[in-house]
C-alpha cells in the first residue's frame, strides 16, 4: 500500500523514523552497558521493540483524519451498504433522482431565461428605449425614425442606437408565393448587437440611403430552407412586392432578433421622404450603452437630449420623455414570477424528498445500532462515524443526482415542447452550470437528509446498546421520524393548495362565457405592407374585396377582419373626447381601441344591443360596448354622438357612434370586459387578422380558403391559418404549463408524504411488536390496537395538515394575479385539500395499523 | 509481576505520560524508563502503545515537542507539558485520586 504514504508529509515520516530509531539505539546501548554481547543485544532489543512498522502505522493514524484515504474507505463501505440493501437504496435513489431531476429541469429553464445574459456579446449593455408622453397614460412602444436619429446623434451615453419594425411580406421568386417575416431596420443595426454575418457582409452606407441599392441579410433558417445552406446564396435575390432584394449576408443561427420568426433584415433609408414626419412612429428602439455607463446616467442623458428637442419642436416633442429599460428585463419580466414559483415548488418537493429519506435513514440507523456500537468499542471517534454515515448519504445522493440529471435532460426537452411560447426557450440546454447546480443540490440534500440520522445514530448513549439485548427494548418513540412525517405532510399540503387554486382558476375560466362564439371560426393573415397605409382608401378597398370573395366561398357563412383576435389579444387603451354632448363627463374617457371591418360582430357573434353594427359606409363610424356606455354615457343616449381620438393615424373625421354591442372578453378570457370602442376600419393595419365563420369544421376549410385567395391575390401569401379556438387555447399556454407542472409537483409531493406515513408507521409497528403482543395477551381487543396506531398516523397528519394550511395561507399571496374567479383563500380548495390529505393519510396508516391488530400474541411472546 | 498495557486502565497511560513530562522535557525512551523505575518495575509500557499515545497527546496540544541532543549526544525528540496539558493533568489526577480512594474504601470495608 505505497500510495498511503502520499497522504503523510514526508518530513513527518522521517521524524517518526528518527524518533523510533533513537529509542532502539538507546535500548541497545543499555543492554551493551549491562554487559551483553552487541549481536545478542541487537537481537534482544529488536524482540523487545516489537513491530516497528506497526507502531509507525499507529502513529500515522493519529495524524490521519479526514484525508482522502478515509473518504475512499468510507465510500467503499457506502457502496457495500448500498449493495447489501438494494431495495432500500433503490427507493432512496429514485426519490432523490425524481426530486433533483425536477429541480435541475426547472433550474435549467430559470438559468437560460432569467439568469444568463441575452445571447449577444456584452448583452447587459443592450437597452430598450421608448418615447413616452406622461400626460397620456397610454404607453408608446415605438419611436419616429427622425427622432431616433436625433437621439443617436446628440447623446453621449450610448455607443449606438438603432430600431426595427417587422411585417409579413410575400416572397414571389419561387414557384409559389411564400410568406416571409421581414424586419425593417434603422442604420447601425448590427453595430448595436455586436454580431457579424456568418457569411457575407453588413449593409454598406449607400444601401442606407434613399434611392440606393436594395440589400437584405437572411436568417440561417431561411438559408437552410430555401438555399439548402449553399454559401452561394449570397448574391442571389429575393422578390418582395415590386422590388428585388439582393442577399448580402447570412446571419448566424444563434441570431434570433427580434424573434425566432424573422427571416430577413433590410435597411430603411434614413433620408426617405416618409421618414421625416415627427408624428409617425414605427421603430422599436434598441441602444447599446458605452462601457461603464449606468442606466441612470443614460436616462439623465436622454432626458436632456429630448428636452432640447422639445424646445426645438414644441408642437410635437414638448410633452415627450424617454424611457429606458434593460432589453433582457423587457424580454423575460413576464414569465419571471411563474418560473420562480415553479422553482420554489420544486425546492419544496426536494425538501419533502429529503425529509422522507431522512425518516427512512433514521429507521435504518436504529437497526444499525449494533454495528455502530461495535465500531465505537473498537475505538472509532464520533467524527469518523458521522463521516461514514454522511458518506453513505452522499453516495446515495450522488447516484440519485446522476439519474436526476438524465431526468432533467429529458424534462427540459419536454419543457421546450410544452413552453413554446416562453421567451428564450430555445436557449434552454444542459451545460456545466446545470451539472454544478445538480451537484450542489446533491450536497445540500446529503446534509439535509443525512445529518440528523448521522447525529442521532452516533449518540454515545447508543453505544451502550451493545450491552443490552435489543429485543427487550419497548419504548422507541421515534419522535424524530414523526416530526419529519409532519413536515412532509405540511409541505405537500402547501403545494397541493397552490396547485388546487390554479386548477380551480382554470375550471372557473372554462365556465366563463366569453361573450362571443369562437367555435367554427377560422383565423389567418394575408401578407400586406405598411407602405400600403399611404393610400388608406385603396387598402380598405383591397380588404373589402377580399372579404367579399371569402363570403362567396361555399361553406363560409361570414368573414371579417380585426387587428386583434377576440379573447387572445392585449389591451390597447387610448384616450378620447366626446364632442357634441352638452354634459361632458368630467373624467378622462379611456377605452380599449379595436379596429374591425363590417361583418365582425356577425362573424364572431357578439350580439348588438342597440343601433347597428359596422357597415361599409363612406363616413367614419364606431360601435361601443355596454361597459363603455355604463361607464361614460350612462345618462345620455349614446347613438349619434361623435368622438375625437387624441392621436389618429387612420381616420380624420370624428367617428359617429352607430351601435351598442354587448360586453365580451376581447383582451383575454381571464379579464373582465372593459369599456371598448370598435372603430369600423378594415385597414387599421395592412395585415389584420381575417376571421371566417364556417359551416363545418374550420380547420378543414384551410386549403379551400387558400385557393380562393390565391385566385384573387396571386402575389400575396396566406399564412398562420388557425381555428380561433386553437388560438384561445394557445393564449393560455403559459398559464396551463404553470398549472400542469405545479399539479405534477403537488401529486409527487403527496405520494412521497404518503410513502413517508406508511413507512414510518410500519416501522413503528414493527418496533412495537412485542408491546402489542403483550397488550393483546393482557386482553386488548384488535380494535383498540387498530385505533391506537391509526390515531398515531392520522394524528401527525392532522398536525402537518394544519401547519400546511397556515403555510399556504401565507405563501399563496405569491399567486396573486394568477388566479381567476376565486380568492386565494378559496374555502373549497383549502377544505378539499385537507380532506384529500386526511383520506390519504388514513389509507396510508390503515395497512400497518391492521397488521398491528393482527399480531399473534403467542408467537411474539414465545420469541421473547 | 510487571503489569503491561492491556491491564492498564484506559486513559491511565495518558495520565502517566503527562505526569512524567511535567517533571521536565523528556524523550520517549526516557518516559518508558522512568515509568519502569518509578513503579519499581511493576509498570512496563510497550513502544506500540507509548508512541501512538505521545503523538495523540501532542496532536491534542497537551504536549509540545522539540528536537534536541540527548545525554549521549544523539538527536532525540523531547516532549514537554503545555499549559493546556497541565490543566488536563490536574483534572485527571484529581479524578484518579477520587477513583482510587473510592475503590480503596470498598476494598477495605468489604471484608
Amino acid at each position: 500500500m505505497k500510495w498511503r504514504k502520499l497522504f503523510v508529509l514526508r518530513a513527518n515520516e522521517k521524524q517518526l523514523d528518527d524518533e523510533l530509531h533513537f529509542h532502539f539505539e538507546e535500548l541497545m546501548d543499555q543492554k551493551i552497558a549491562a554487559g551483553i554481547d552487541p549481536e545478542q543485544a541487537r537481537r534482544e532489543a529488536t524482540l523487545e521493540f516489537g513491530g516497528n512498522e506497526q507502531i509507525k502505522e499507529e502513529c500515522r493514524d493519529v495524524h490521519r483524519i479526514a484525508t482522502l484515504e478515509t473518504t475512499l474507505a468510507n465510500l467503499k463501505s457506502a457502496f457495500r451498504f448500498i449493495r447489501k440493501s438494494p431495495t432500500f437504496s433503490l427507493a432512496i435513489i429514485l426519490t432523490i433522482a425524481l426530486a433533483i431531476g425536477a429541480n435541475s429541469a426547472v433550474f435549467s429553464a430559470v438559468d437560460a431565461i432569467l439568469l444568463k445574459p441575452l445571447p449577444f456579446p456584452d448583452a447587459n449593455g443592450l437597452m430598450l428605449l421608448h418615447q413616452y408622453n406622461p400626460k397620456r397614460k397610454t404607453p408608446e412602444s415605438v419611436t419616429a425614425p427622425v427622432r431616433l436619429e436625433e437621439w443617436n446623434r446628440s447623446n453621449s451615453t450610448f455607443h449606438a442606437i438603432t430600431g426595427y419594425y417587422t411585417e409579413d411580406a410575400s416572397e414571389t421568386s419561387g414557384s409559389m408565393p411564400e410568406k416571409l417575416t421581414i424586419a425593417w431596420v434603422a442604420p447601425r443595426f448590427l453595430q448595436v448587437w455586436g454580431v457579424a454575418p456568418e457569411i457575407g457582409r453588413d449593409f454598406r452606407p449607400e444601401e442606407l440611403h434613399f434611392g440606393g441599392p436594395n440589400a437584405v441579410l437572411i436568417s440561417n433558417r431561411l438559408w437552410e430552407r430555401r438555399f439548402h445552406a449553399d454559401p452561394g446564396a449570397v448574391g442571389k435575390t429575393l422578390r418582395m412586392g415590386k422590388y428585388s432584394y439582393p442577399i448580402v449576408g447570412i446571419m448566424p443561427a444563434s441570431f434570433l432578433f427580434p424573434d425566432r420568426e424573422v427571416d430577413v433584415w433590410s435597411p430603411v433609408p434614413i433620408d426617405a421622404p416618409y421618414t421625416h414626419d415627427r408624428n409617425s412612429t414605427w421603430y422599436t428602439t434598441i441602444g447599446r450603452l458605452k462601457p461603464g455607463v449606468t442606466i441612470e446616467q443614460a436616462r439623465a442623458n436622454l432626458a436632456a437630449v429630448q428636452a432640447q428637442l422639445g424646445r426645438e419642436f414644441p408642437k410635437t416633442d414638448k410633452d415627450l420623455t424617454v424611457e429606458i429599460q434593460p432589453l433582457k428585463e423587457t424580454t423575460v419580466a413576464g414569465v419571471r414570477r411563474s418560473l420562480l414559483i415553479l422553482l420554489g415548488s420544486v425546492s419544496l418537493l426536494l425538501l419533502i424528498a429529503c425529509s422522507n429519506i431522512a425518516a427512512l435513514l433514521l429507521a435504518r440507523t436504529t437497526q444499525r445500532e449494533r454495528e455502530i456500537s461495535i465500531r465505537y468499542s473498537l475505538g472509532a471517534s464520533r467524527r469518523s462515524i458521522v463521516a461514514q454515515l454522511l458518506t453513505e448519504s452522499f453516495a446515495l445522493a450522488t447516484i440519485g443526482a446522476g439519474i436526476g440529471l438524465a431526468v432533467a435532460a429529458a424534462a427540459s426537452h419536454a419543457f421546450r415542447l410544452l413552453a413554446k411560447s416562453l421567451p428564450r426557450v430555445e436557449e434552454i440546454s444542459l451545460d456545466w452550470r446545470i451539472v454544478l447546480y445538480t451537484l450542489a443540490c446533491a450536497i445540500g440534500a446529503t446534509l439535509l437528509f443525512g445529518f440528523a440520522p448521522a447525529i442521532h445514530a452516533s449518540r454515545r448513549s447508543l453505544s451502550t446498546s451493545l450491552a443490552n439485548n435489543s429485543r427487550t427494548q419497548v419504548s422507541a418513540r421515534l419522535s424524530g421520524q414523526w416530526a419529519l412525517v409532519g413536515v412532509q405532510v405540511a409541505l405537500a399540503v402547501t403545494l397541493l393548495i397552490g396547485a388546487g387554486l390554479l386548477l380551480r382558476s382554470f375550471q372557473e375560466l372554462g365556465r366563463v362565457s366569453p361573450g362571443f362564439d369562437a367555435a367554427h371560426v377560422l383565423t389567418f393573415h394575408i401578407t400586406g405592407s405598411y407602405g400600403e397605409t399611404a393610400d388608406m382608401k385603396k387598402l380598405n378597398q383591397r380588404i373589402q374585396t377580399t372579404l367579399e370573395a371569402l363570403r362567396a366561398v361555399p361553406g363560409v357563412k361570414n368573414a371579417a377582419t380585426s387587428i386583434f383576435v377576440p379573447g387572445a389579444s392585449f389591451k390597447y387603451p387610448d384616450e378620447l373626447t366626446i364632442v357634441d354632448t352638452p354634459s361632458l363627463p368630467d373624467r378622462k374617457v379611456v377605452a380599449d381601441m379595436r379596429f374591425v371591418s363590417a361583418g365582425y360582430f356577425e362573424t364572431v357573434q357578439i350580439p348588438m344591443l342597440a343601433g347597428h353594427s359596422c357597415q361599409n359606409t363612406n363616413t367614419e363610424t364606431a360601435v361601443v360596448n355596454r361597459s363603455f356606455v355604463n361607464t361614460y354615457l350612462a345618462n345620455l343616449s349614446p347613438l349619434g354622438h361623435h368622438f375625437n381620438v387624441s392621436h389618429d393615424f387612420y381616420v380624420h373625421a370624428p367617428p359617429e357612434i352607430v351601435g351598442i354591442s354587448s360586453d365580451d372578453r376581447e383582451d383575454s378570457l381571464n379579464q373582465a370586459p372593459v369599456p371598448t370602442v370598435y372603430r369600423c376600419v378594415e385597414g387599421g393595419n395592412p395585415d389584420p387578422f381575417y376571421l371566417v365563420r364556417t359551416a363545418g369544421d374550420p380547420a378543414a376549410m384551410a386549403s379551400t380558403i387558400r385557393r380562393a385567395i390565391q385566385k384573387i391575390l396571386p402575389s400575396r401569401s396566406v399564412f398562420d391559418i388557425t381555428p380561433l379556438e386553437q388560438r384561445l387555447y394557445d393564449s393560455l399556454a403559459e398559464n396551463r404549463l404553470r398549472t400542469l407542472l405545479l399539479t405534477l409537483f403537488a401529486l409527487t409531493a403527496i405520494s412521497l408524504a404518503c410513502v413517508g406515513i406508511y413507512g414510518t408507521l410500519s416501522y413503528f409497528v414493527t418496533v412495537r411488536n412485542r408491546e402489542t403482543g403483550l397488550r393483546i395477551a393482557l386482553g386488548a381487543l384488535p380494535n383498540q390496537i387498530l385505533k391506537k396506531f391509526l390515531v398515531r398516523g392520522v394524528g401527525i397528519s392532522v398536525a402537518g395538515c394544519i401547519a400546511g394550511l397556515l403555510l399556504a395561507a401565507a405563501l399563496t399571496r405569491l399567486l396573486a394575479g394568477m388566479l381567476y374567479g376565486i380568492s386565494r383563500s378559496d374555502f373549497l380548495t383549502y377544505s378539499g385539500v385537507a380532506a384529500i390529505v386526511l383520506i390519504v393519510a388514513a389509507s396510508a396508516s390503515l395497512l400497518p395499523a391492521l397488521r398491528a391488530s393482527h399480531v399473534d400474541a403467542m408467537r411474539v411472546l414465545r420469541e421473547e | 509481576m510487571p503489569i503491561e498495557r492491556s491491564d492498564l486502565l484506559q486513559g491511565t497511560l495518558d495520565m502517566l505520560i503527562l505526569k512524567i513530562a511535567a517533571l521536565g522535557p523528556v524523550h520517549g525512551y526516557g518516559i518508558s524508563q522512568r515509568i519502569r523505575q518509578i513503579s519499581k518495575e511493576v509498570l512496563q509500557v510497550q513502544q506500540g502503545s507509548l508512541y501512538p499515545a505521545l503523538h495523540r497527546l501532542e496532536k491534542r496540544g497537551w504536549l509540545e515537542a522539540d528536537w534536541g541532543s540527548s545525554s549521549n549526544g544523539r538527536q532525540a525528540k523531547f516532549y514537554r507539558l503545555s499549559s493546556k496539558g497541565r490543566k488536563q493533568l490536574d483534572k485527571e489526577q484529581s479524578n484518579w485520586e477520587r477513583l482510587s480512594e473510592a475503590v480503596a474504601l470498598i476494598m477495605q470495608t468489604a471484608h
